[in-house]
């Protein structure tokens, strides 16, 4: 308490992260401890928004601004539309029995001392960088970058390729060292999640159409 | 360490990361709504989503990952889209199968 | 008033209650209706041995102001490599500062007895005075650990062993008297009020005689004060004692008061059998110190703690050697941890526990009785010279033996001996099922038994003996510890009757205190003594003041009691939030944290258990920490379900409801002071506070109890028959060990009361949900870990087995052994074709098939289909992968 009066200066950066970390972990405690199906679906977007603060903070502006439009934008329209269409009065809120809560939370609990006493372990990791605020914002800009990275070009790897060339070693025969050195980008995978995208599009859309209800097999069900 | 003067260290993002990926595991433990399990899913994405980002920061690490966190995060990003209109679709037919939402009555493979 | 006043006016202090208990053992029923009297000179006499303790406290503090231990300074390996640097203890001060302390301080012969020898101090030069000198031979910051020890009356003397009545007094035996004299002034005061009912003619309900109808019996309120009174001699003079054989007798009193105490409604069946169940189950505990005292007797050849002047056997006079001074008989603790003079490993190891020469002669016995002969043999003629001859060459070898490590083993038993007593008396696993009976007495009584007297005799002594517990004993310690602690704690979830709920609280805290004993935090330990006695006898009280008020301890009939008793209800939430150690970590902004006095004192044990677990970084020592932090989040569950379920909600029991009443005036207001003190007693405000000599912050419990450190135990101990390291406890209040544990502490508070808010307040979850979920783990719960039904198993069927054997064969004798023969062979018959044909053949088949059918059940209960327990699985399966990878991996550079 003495020292932050006597503290030199606050580290707003450390100051926000500790905000959106806060509203981020609430809501997804909210999340879990709410029974109403709306106010979850609520609550998970104001936890997925604070998280893509988090990634702004960590200077991966693109990914935060794709977590925004997909997720917050896409995937939980999603969720609230499924929310609508299965809203019944009866499974807006459902309870859960004590019993699972204890086990989940036993379990759950355990794992979170594990995975926050594994976090903190490790030294390199606990501080920041402390010469962070001197970089500039061409140092963290990345989207163009990312872009090339998809089309298959690692443009941040090239120091990699000219510290290997100022070493000595043998002069570079243009592509095949350059994938040796991992500049093969992520071209291959950008395809196949783009083909991965369009089966999943035609398989949901197969799978949520409206057919008609098998009457014998829906009752047998429904009585167990 | 005074976690408002100094500056803040991939730690803190995993600590962070944790607990969302924790919740979200309960919460896929704990609901018995289908759409409830599912947005423990995003919670636990979400949670891995920010492991990846704090490696690839720059700003938390000198000696980052680089851009392959990022690019990492963005594949579970949109694998995660995929996943909720998959899942979402098997839901809303369970939902018309069984006119009811609830996993707990989904126990047709019990041994 | 000099401090060497202090020792008479404790002396005086023990000798009040006393007093008081003969004049009521005299004339207690003749004062007043019924004894009513006897209540006022009990609670005078308490009252009057608290002031003299508190004038005590006041002269120490006048001569002798706590300083801030130094923190950090040294480095791991010298702390461990040259333990005993510090030379700023007991007995080696006496050798270099004797003459002038002796100058400095003109010391009043306190003539009591012709045999009564002036009280001699032990204490360090003021550092202003001797700065320069100490400079040189010390090199590092170091405090004073004064000591005033002497004999009061000399019993007897045989040879050089003088039985007597003596005292050793440091800080703690005198924070131990304000805290008993303190308490039981309360709990006199309260008794005056709660034993009403016995001022009459009383009719015992419980009680049921062969007519059907009640007991009736006249009221025994002058014998209970009377009890009391020779329980709080017996505490107090336990702590003032100065040698162990006074211990002994003291310990010994102690039980038999809590004997009768125990079996106060003496009538009553469970009341006189959980008075002997206490005391038998002690003497268990008592056989064991028999031993330890008798290993230490044996290979010490004093009773003494302290270093005592040596008195001539034949003139009685004090021997003085060549230049005036007094010669001292070293005593317990200057023999175990010799002072830099005496210690045969060189100053530089001064205060090191070393294995004194009775010890490693007495082992090495063959080799001595082989030297003896020898020179016998050599000179026949002359067997004084052979005596001196073989005299000298034992002392010469005796070094060589103590380095083969003869006579280790006979100190790590006297340690664990010395423990036994200490398990029995604080209730430790396995002996701990006498506490929770102990219920049966008054409630008063059960506050004085579960704080201030009873159960902190064993860790008191504990602390007391603390120099001589080798590593290997203080592990012994601390498995006990966290098994107790563990196993009560759960116990305490499920238990329904609210005095059984502390009862098993005590027995978990007590396990807190001796875990953190075991593992190296002495301090830490006996912070939380002195805590939990104020907080346990507050929240006994008020239990105490429900049972009175609604006539039942059953928690599922009480319920919003919080309107009907306000002040029990406020004080109780005290007592539970300082068990639940609640406090806010200011450690995260920079600063110390600020909380209830558990806060304190239980973060003090966390930190020296995470400390442990740091330093050997095994799993093992994890398990430590581990059962410490667990068993914090499940203590404020239970104290917390406890006050929710009494004083919350809506009242389950009407007709009780509607009874109940405050308390008179004469009960709550003890209870108030209680929880002043349950609040402010460990308060730490060094923070807060300037630098300076004569420092008011400095004046707190933890500095107060650190100049009383035994010699030596400052610094990291290894053990020498396994490997561990039993780090310094200074080095636990590391910024990086401080800050995550006071984190965790604080989540464990955090969850354990909100997990109790869930249940017993917001009813967010179903107590009767959670039951059925885990119907397994809660029959073992509410059964108390079958410990009483085990014992019974084990001990009680045995003897009743083999008596019933024996009337047996009696009878088979008289009926004739043709008879016998007979029925025997007709048997053995039958019994060869019901063993070897049914049960052994078809048996095999049937069991193989059984075995099949049963492991296809049991697989198939696990595919349940239910998606969410699947995703537990999963969960579940995680966590045991990186616990299975923590046990079989380790990384190159341990990570510290």
């Amino acid at each position: 308490m003495m020292s932050l009066l006597a503290a030199t200066a606050i580290n707003w950066h450390s100051i926000f992260f500790l905000l959106f970390a806060l509203v981020a972990c609430f809501f997804a405690l909210a999340v879990l401890f709410t029974s109403n199906i709306v106010r979850m679906a609520f609550y998970l977007i104001l936890s997925l928004g604070a998280t893509a603060g988090l990634f702004f903070l960590a200077g991966a502006a693109f990914v935060g601004a794709m977590q925004l439009m997909i997720y917050v934008g896409g995937t939980l329209v999603l969720l609230v539309f499924g929310v609508m269409l299965t809203a019944q009065q009866s499974f807006i809120s459902m309870k859960t029995k004590g019993g699972d809560w204890i086990l989940a939370a036993a379990a759950g609990g355990t794992m979170l001392v594990l995975l926050i006493s594994i976090a903190f372990r490790v030294e390199d990791w606990r501080a920041g960088r402390p010469d962070g605020d001197q970089l500039t914002a061409a140092d963290v800009e990345d989207t163009t970058r990312i872009g090339a990275a998809f089309i298959g070009v690692r443009t941040d790897k090239l120091d990699v390729y000219d510290d290997a060339a100022k070493d000595g070693e043998s002069e570079p025969d243009a592509a095949g060292q350059l994938t040796l050195q991992g500049m093969s980008g992520y071209l291959l995978p950008f395809e196949i999640v783009s083909i991965h995208l369009l089966v999943v599009l035609i398989g949901a859309a197969y799978l949520a159409r409206a057919k008609k209800r098998a009457p014998a097999r829906s009752a047998s069900t429904t009585q167990r | 360490m005074n976690l408002l003067t100094d500056p803040i260290g991939v730690s803190h993002y995993l600590a962070v990361g944790a607990v969302l990926f924790v919740t979200g595991a309960v919460c896929m433990a704990t609901k018995r709504n289908a759409l409830g399990v599912l947005m423990g899913i995003e919670l636990v994405l979400n949670g891995a989503n920010i492991n990846f980002v704090a490696f690839g920061s720059k700003l938390l690490r000198s000696d980052s990952f680089g851009l392959d966190g990022q690019l990492f995060a963005l594949f579970v990003i949109v694998l995660a889209a995929a996943e909720a209109a998959v899942a979402l679709a098997i839901a809303l037919n369970f939902y018309n199968n069984h006119t009811t939402i609830d996993v707990d009555r989904a126990d047709d493979l019990k041994g | 008033m000099q401090p060497a006043h202090i020792p008479l006016l404790l002396g005086a202090a023990v000798l009040l209650p006393l007093a008081s208990f003969f004049v009521i053992l005299v004339f207690g029923p003749k004062m007043g209706h019924a004894g009513k009297f006897a209540g006022n000179v009990a609670t005078g006499a308490i009252v009057g041995a608290g002031l003299l303790s508190f004038i005590s406290l006041f002269i120490w503090l006048g001569e002798h102001w706590p300083e801030k231990p130094h923190h950090g300074g040294h480095d791991e390996a010298s702390s461990g490599e040259h333990g005993g640097q510090h030379d700023n203890g007991a007995g080696e001060q006496e050798k270099s500062g004797e003459h002038r302390a002796a100058a400095k301080r003109d010391r009043a012969p306190l003539v009591m007895n012709v045999a009564f020898h002036p009280g001699h101090i032990d204490e360090e030069p003021t550092a202003d005075e001797d700065a320069a000198q100490h400079a040189t031979d010390k090199d590092d910051g170091e405090h004073a650990h004064p000591v005033y020890t002497g004999d009061y009356y000399l019993l007897g003397q045989f040879g050089r062993l003088r039985v007597t009545i003596s005292y050793y007094v440091d800080t703690l035996t005198v924070v131990m008297f304000c805290m008993v004299t303190l308490i039981a002034s309360c709990i006199h005061f309260y008794s005056t009020g709660y034993m009403h009912d016995e001022l009459h003619d009383f009719t015992d309900h419980e009680v049921h005689m062969s007519d059907g109808s009640h007991l009736h019996r006249p009221g025994r309120y002058h014998r209970f004060f009377q009890y009391m009174s020779l329980f709080c001699f017996s505490m107090l003079g336990l702590v003032l004692a100065g040698n162990i054989a006074m211990v002994f007798v003291f310990w010994e009193l102690v039980g038999i008061c809590s004997y009768f105490l125990i079996g106060f409604y003496v009538e009553r069946k469970s009341a006189s059998n959980a008075a002997n169940k206490a005391f038998i189950v002690n003497r268990i505990g008592d056989f064991g110190m028999i031993i330890g005292l008798m290993a230490l007797w044996t290979g010490l050849g004093t009773f003494s703690f302290g270093d005592v002047p040596r008195v001539d056997p034949q003139t009685g006079a004090v021997v003085k050697d060549d230049h005036g001074k007094v010669v001292l008989e070293p005593g317990i603790f200057s023999q175990v941890r010799p002072g830099k003079d005496e210690h045969p490993y060189g100053p530089e190891r001064a205060h090191e526990l070393i294995v004194p020469d009775g010890m490693v002669q007495a082992a090495a016995s063959e080799r001595v009785v082989a030297i003896v002969r020898d020179h016998a043999s050599l000179f026949p003629d002359h067997p004084e010279d052979a005596d001196a001859a073989s005299q000298a060459q034992i002392e010469y070898e005796t070094r060589g033996w103590r380095d083969q490590g003869y006579g280790y083993w006979l100190l790590v038993i006297a340690g664990i001996g010395i423990f036994c007593g200490c398990v029995g008396k604080s209730a430790q696993f396995p002996l701990h099922t006498w506490l929770p009976d102990a219920l049966e007495g008054p409630t008063p009584v059960s506050a004085l038994v579960h704080s201030a007297t009873m159960v902190a005799a064993g860790v008191y002594l504990v602390g007391r003996f603390y120099p001589v517990f080798a590593p290997e004993v203080l592990l012994v310690i601390a498995i006990v510890g966290c098994i107790t602690l563990f196993m009560a704690a759960t116990i305490a979830i499920t238990a329904t009757d609210i005095k059984r709920v502390l009862a098993y609280s005590t027995v978990s805290q007590l396990g807190y205190m001796m875990l953190s004993l075991g593992v190296g935090g002495w301090a830490a330990g006996l912070t939380h003594l002195i805590t939990h006695a104020f907080f346990k006898s507050l929240l006994f009280l008020c239990s105490g003041s429900v049972i009175h008020a609604v006539h039942t301890n059953e928690l599922p009939q009480m319920g919003g009691l919080l309107k009907k008793m306000p002040y029990t209800a406020i004080t109780m939430l005290i007592g539970c939030l300082a068990i639940a150690g609640v406090g806010f970590p200011m450690v995260i902004f920079g600063g110390h944290g600020i909380g209830f006095s558990g806060f304190y004192s239980k973060d003090a044990i966390l930190e020296q258990a995470y400390s442990f677990m740091q330093t050997n970084n095994s799993a093992w020592s994890a398990i430590f920490f581990c059962a410490a932090a667990g068993g914090a989040a499940i203590t404020s569950f239970y104290m917390f379900r406890l006050w929710f379920l009494a004083f919350v909600g809506k009242p389950r029991d009407h007709h009780r409801y509607d009874h109940a009443h405050e308390s008179p005036k004469v009960m709550y207001i003890p209870l108030m002071i209680l929880a002043f003190f349950a609040i402010t007693v460990a308060w730490q405000l060094y923070d807060f506070m300037p630098e300076s000599k004569r420092n008011p912050a400095n004046l707190n419990l933890v500095y107060l109890l650190e100049q009383a450190r035994p010699a030596g135990t400052e610094a990291a101990a290894f053990g020498k028959l396994l490997t561990g390291t039993w780090p310094a406890e200074h080095d636990s209040h590391a910024l990086a060990i401080r800050l995550p544990v006071t984190l965790l502490a604080t989540g464990t508070w955090i969850v354990g009361i909100g997990l109790a808010c869930a249940f017993y307040w917001l009813r967010y979850l179903e107590a009767e949900d959670v039951r059925k979920t885990f119907q397994p783990i809660y029959r073992f719960l509410i059964n108390k870990w079958w410990f009483d039904e085990l014992y019974d198993f084990i001990f009680v069927r045995p003897v009743h087995v083999i008596s019933r054997l024996a009337a047996m064969i009696d009878r088979r004798y008289i009926d004739g052994l043709i008879d016998g023969s007979a029925r025997v062979t007709r048997w053995f018959s039958s019994a060869f074709e019901w063993v070897a044909d049914q049960t052994i053949v078809d048996g095999f088949v049937n069991l193989l098939a059984a075995w099949a059918y049963a492991l296809g059940v049991s697989l198939r209960q696990v595919q349940t289909g239910r998606i969410r327990q699947y995703v537990l699985f999963i969960v579940v399966g995680a966590i045991a992968i990186f616990i299975l990878i923590s046990f079989f991996w380790s990384p190159e550079t341990p990570a510290r």
